[in-house]
């Protein structure tokens, strides 16, 4: 291309060149000023706001001519149109104080009536030779048809929202985050909540301008919810929104040259697609991600499931009868036997499962917790077919101070109701100090504090006793080895006394 | 003026949202380096009082001086740990982002927050035993964690005053231990703290002085002179039968005398 060529180029596409500057730079400032639209969940304000502009924009056009009788520019509208703006914005919320409205309603109400009374305005038959609204355009986005001007403003309201957004940084995050906080190291939070509302009232202006009222809450919401969607932190979300908005005008834009329709309703659908996508296939917040991880996540019931069948069958299970045997819906065995590996739980070798010294505890803990629930059960008088199966759901309540309390409301039961052992409470047992009355027979232990009752028969700190086997069901005998005496201790007795096993 | 030397005192402050008031005639004073809680029931005007105190919410009546001063002059002073109910905790920041909002009111909204800053961030997430957390997106953490993130922005704040609320509800013991520990040096430095608390089993133990409250003022004093079975089943109109023994119970440990407002010298 030679210099005439490119010349000519420039006039013939100058109308295309103008609408791709303009729509960048608004595309960019609707990106950074709804980041915080989107973390202050104000997005109804926004569609407020554009909606209020028409009347800011005949009431200018009607004052301007009845007062100082000349035809009004787009700066001066653009004023107007802001104005109407932040005149609606208080209006809501004076309604919402002044009245039980809450602010979704108030919302509704200011925004549809001031709309309408620009529009009512705008088609009285004897205003309409002095308002030059193209009522279509301002509905639908005209950012074919933007003027040099325009363009200054935009570049100057683009450059005021950067100016603000960087020099404010800190404040804008502190009020959107914690507004208290920010109150109480001086923040004017009411005046960085009304600079933010002015900010809203100029992109969103500005952003009718290329897809119209209708559509303009998409420019400011989409791209910041598409970033928000992949970043962890405010500058990186900013930044990110604003490309997010650039992309989505730029691709917009040409679609529509393309198919030959109005640039406003592709922009957004470009922008909506950019959503979804990100939606389904963001790394941490998308939906296949969730969707992977709920799925990799293996339910602790079915983990301890697992368990509590290899620990039941001997020490070596075939990965097999595992597979077949335990299950739960939606979720697989064998999948829950890695994660079980991977945990250093159990040992895989060839066709067979076994448990590692540490699985061996985890499954001893849930089987001493799934036999007390069984004989608590039964304690309750629940018939006997009926207490395996709420065990098995209830051994999943296996919190160690629910055990403890089964465990001691029981009198420290040796076997459950099937007559299996029940495991001893290794756990405490192995902590150090305990209550006699958890020790089995054949357990040595040494007296760290007899308690009254231990006194008064005789056995003293240091001692050592040998306990034996339990009584008519409920009483301990310990023979004491230094005195050769056999004592008889109550469930309480034998509370009292604190041992140390040996 | 005598009273000068106190870190709070509240006069006759009266609060309202609409014809009930939230908080009615209150006054206190607290000596600095107190530990102080505030107790009462669900609605008593707990949050009210801390927000009141710092300055985000106007009393209708009443007046608040802090350290002597009207509220407004120590603007930036007072630290602040916010409820974890009151947190968007999908809101776009790390951990380290909210340890350095702590920095934010020495900041000149001209200037760039400093390294030093950043240091200061950086060692009261060490204080907290959060640095390994330090790029975390706050919303990625246990509800532990994220109640000592807000205390390392507290710390790295290094206000002179500092105000809780419910810091230890619905977390698990260890860190309501690391809670009070933070809470036990800032007082050792000579920092005056109150802590809005619900589980009055833990009152005694943990605080020097209680605030009662329901509207108005119930008690202001020592533990065992509030946990009062009389006077709570009075604020708590008798739901509170279990904490009946209470005041037998917790003794003041001779820790607890060595507390007491009349031994130490204002």
């Amino acid at each position: 291309m030679d210099k005439l060529e490119l010349t000519e180029w420039h006039v013939a596409n100058a109308g295309m060149i103008k609408a791709l500057i303009a729509g960048s730079f608004i595309s960019i400032a609707c990106g950074i000023i709804g980041c915080f639209i989107v973390l202050r969940r104000m997005s109804f304000l926004a569609d407020a706001v554009a909606h209020a502009m028409l009347a800011g924009v005949v009431a200018s056009y009607l004052i301007l001519r009845a007062i100082f009788g000349f035809q009004a520019n787009s700066i001066i509208i653009l004023l107007g149109a802001l104005f109407a703006g932040l005149i609606t914005v208080t209006l809501i919320g004076f309604v919402t104080k002044v009245s039980r409205i809450k602010e979704d309603a108030a919302i509704g109400i200011m925004y549809t009536g001031i709309f309408a009374l620009g529009g009512f305005f705008a088609s009285i038959k004897s205003f309409s030779e002095y308002i030059d609204v193209d009522l279509v355009g301002f509905i639908a986005g005209s950012v074919v048809a933007t003027s040099l001007t325009d363009l200054w403003m935009l570049a100057i309201i683009c450059c005021l929202i950067f100016a603000v957004v960087i020099m404010l940084y800190r404040q804008l995050l502190l009020t959107s985050f914690d507004p208290v906080m920010a109150a109480s190291i001086g923040i004017p939070v009411l005046a960085i909540d009304y600079l933010l509302t002015a900010c809203t009232s100029l992109v969103v202006v500005c952003g009718v301008n290329i897809v119209g009222v209708i559509l303009v809450v998409a420019l400011l919401i989409t791209p910041a919810a598409t970033a928000y969607l992949l970043f962890d932190r405010l500058h990186r979300m900013i930044i990110a929104s604003a490309a997010f908005g650039l992309i989505g005008f730029w691709s917009g834009y040409f679609v529509s040259m393309w198919t030959g329709n109005a640039p406003g309703p592709s922009v957004v659908v470009m922008s909506t697609f950019y959503f979804m996508i990100t939606l389904f296939c963001a790394p941490r917040y998308g939906m296949i991600a969730d969707w992977l991880r709920k799925r990799n996540q293996v339910p602790q019931e079915l983990i301890e499931d697992i368990m509590g069948f290899i620990i039941k069958h001997g020490d070596q299970v075939e990965i097999l009868d595992i597979v077949g045997q335990v299950s739960l819906p939606g979720f697989s065995a064998r999948s829950a036997l890695q994660r079980l590996e991977k945990d250093g739980l159990v040992k895989m070798t060839g066709t067979m499962v076994a448990l590692t010294p540490q699985g061996q505890r985890t499954a001893k803990k849930l089987q001493r917790a799934h036999r007390l629930w069984e004989s608590y059960l039964e304690s309750t008088g629940m018939s006997a077919d009926q207490v395996h199966q709420t065990a098995h759901v209830l051994e999943h309540v296996n919190d160690e101070e629910a055990v403890d309390y089964l465990d001691h409301k029981l009198g420290h039961p040796l076997t459950d109701p099937h007559g299996a052992e029940i495991p001893e409470d290794f756990i405490h047992i192995e902590s150090g100090e305990i209550h006699l009355s958890l020790l089995r027979q054949g357990d040595m232990a040494i007296i760290e504090d007899p308690g009254p009752a231990g006194t008064t028969m005789g056995i003293q700190k240091g001692m050592h006793v040998e306990v034996g086997p339990r009584s008519d069901g409920n009483h301990w005998t310990a023979l004491v080895v230094e005195t050769g005496k056999n004592l008889v201790l109550s469930h309480s007795e034998a509370d009292k006394i604190i041992v140390k096993k040996r | 003026m005598s009273h000068s030397d106190n870190a709070i005192d509240v006069e006759h402050l009266t609060v309202s949202y609409g014809p009930v008031p939230a908080l009615l005639d209150i006054s206190f004073s607290v000596q600095p380096g107190q530990l102080v809680g505030i107790i009462g029931p669900n609605g008593s005007g707990k949050s009210t009082l801390i927000k009141s105190l710092l300055g985000f919410v106007k009393p209708d009546f009443g007046a608040i001086r802090l350290f002597g001063k009207n509220a407004d002059q120590v603007k930036g002073s007072i630290a602040y740990v916010p409820q974890r109910g009151a947190v968007d905790w999908d809101f776009p920041v790390t951990v380290q982002d909210v340890a350095l909002m702590g920095r934010y009111s020495k900041t000149p909204w001209y200037r760039d927050l400093s390294p030093t800053d950043r240091e200061l961030a950086d060692d009261a997430l060490e204080m907290v035993r959060m640095s390994e957390f330090k790029n975390r997106q706050i919303g990625q953490l246990s509800g532990g964690q994220q109640q000592r993130v807000f205390m390392a922005r507290a710390i790295a704040q290094g206000g002179d005053l500092l105000l809780l609320d419910e810091p230890f509800s619905g977390v698990d013991a260890a860190t309501e231990r690391a809670i009070l520990d933070v809470l036990r040096k800032s007082r050792e430095s000579g920092k005056t703290t109150l802590v809005v608390h619900h589980d009055l089993s833990t009152a005694a133990e943990y605080f020097d002085q209680l605030i009662l409250l329901k509207q108005r003022l119930f008690g202001f004093g020592p533990p065992e002179a509030i946990l009062q079975p009389e006077l709570l089943s009075e604020v708590y109109e008798g739901t509170l039968r279990v904490f009946a023994n209470l005041s037998s119970k917790k003794e003041p440990s001779p820790a607890n005398k060595d507390r007491l407002p009349g031994d130490s010298n204002g």
